[in-house]
């Protein structure tokens, strides 16, 4: 019930948000219109980078507890990181074609290492479907999800480190945090939706974990279901051989 | 295309992609629990049934 509440709240907040971001902000001055597609690009690239956090930080959790409410968690933020990591490389071809002239460039630092960040999720996300026991899954998806990890501030980073298209960051830098270079209508349009993006990503992560929940759940009955079969199957002759047993002499 | 048509776009298919996935999320996490409450259902009526073999 809680849950349900957090997403409709989730759902009128991006709206909202939207709204707001399409409708009451205005144009920006060199970008025109374009620039609107930053609100929903920013907050899902931030979104990506914190579903594979939490996909890094519970591999750990489960290399140390065992517990597979971990590797739940895990694969409630890979699946959802995915998403978050397409819809941010949508948002920024769709900003890149009209204010850089081109939807993709290969030889962007940025661009690159998330496309890279996408496959190694989607990677991560396949190597799960390789074996059915939980455990070994687990073990196997916690150390590519910590692998895959080493990726996120090597795309955050990238603008700094190495000259590309992608501008350097906006907000995220420390010396602009009490003075941003955008306008404060800008970042509070960019907030609003952060936070609104931020409220459908709790929701999405709670309903996934419990999906993965209810799979191993389904799992489990069928394992045990086929081991108690297996042992009917081997029990049956076996009783009855010994029902026909012939007393020894 | 215009600036706004690529606002379209790109507002569409995040928004729209977020929505789908909820919804989809959604569905299959009823039916996982049907399921999953079928499965128990089953697995208590096997129990509680004297084995015929026997």
């Amino acid at each position: 019930m809680k849950t349900r509440v957090l997403g409709f709240a989730g759902l009128a907040a991006v709206t909202a948000a939207a709204i707001y971001g399409l409708f009451v902000v205005p144009a920006d001055l060199n970008q025109g219109d374009a620039q609107r597609i930053m609100y929903v690009h920013v907050a899902s690239a931030w979104l990506a980078y914190a579903s594979f956090g939490v996909t890094a930080l519970a591999g750990i959790g489960y290399l140390w507890k065992r517990d597979l409410r971990f590797d739940a968690v895990a694969l409630a933020g890979a699946e959802v990181g995915v998403m978050f990591t397409a819809f941010a490389i949508w948002g920024g071809m769709m900003w890149g074609r009209p204010v850089w002239g081109v939807y993709w460039q290969w030889e962007d630092p940025r661009l690159t290492t998330t496309a890279l960040l996408l496959a190694l999720y989607v990677g991560y996300l396949l190597l799960r479907r390789l074996t059915d026991d939980p455990a070994r899954r687990a073990s196997r998806a916690a150390v590519v999800g910590l692998i895959a990890a080493v990726d996120i501030p090597i795309v955050h980073f990238s603008v700094i480190w190495w000259r590309g298209l992608h501008q350097g960051p906006t907000i995220g830098d420390p010396g602009k945090i009490l003075n941003p270079s955008a306008p404060l209508l800008f970042v509070a349009a960019l907030m609003a939706m952060v936070a609104a993006f931020t409220l459908v990503w709790v929701y999405l992560m709670i309903r996934r974990y419990q999906l993965a929940r209810v799979d191993w759940q389904i799992e489990e009955h069928g394992r045990l279901g086929r081991i108690t079969a297996a042992r009917r199957a081997g029990m049956a002759p076996a009783a009855t051989t010994a029902g026909n047993e012939e007393p020894a002499s | 295309m215009t600036d706004v048509g690529f606002v379209v776009a790109a507002y569409t298919v995040i928004l729209g992609g977020i929505g789908l996935y909820a919804a989809r999320l959604v569905r299959r996490l009823r039916t996982a629990r049907q399921a999953s409450l079928q499965i128990r259902r089953a697995a208590d009526a096997a129990l509680s049934a004297p084995d015929e073999r026997r």
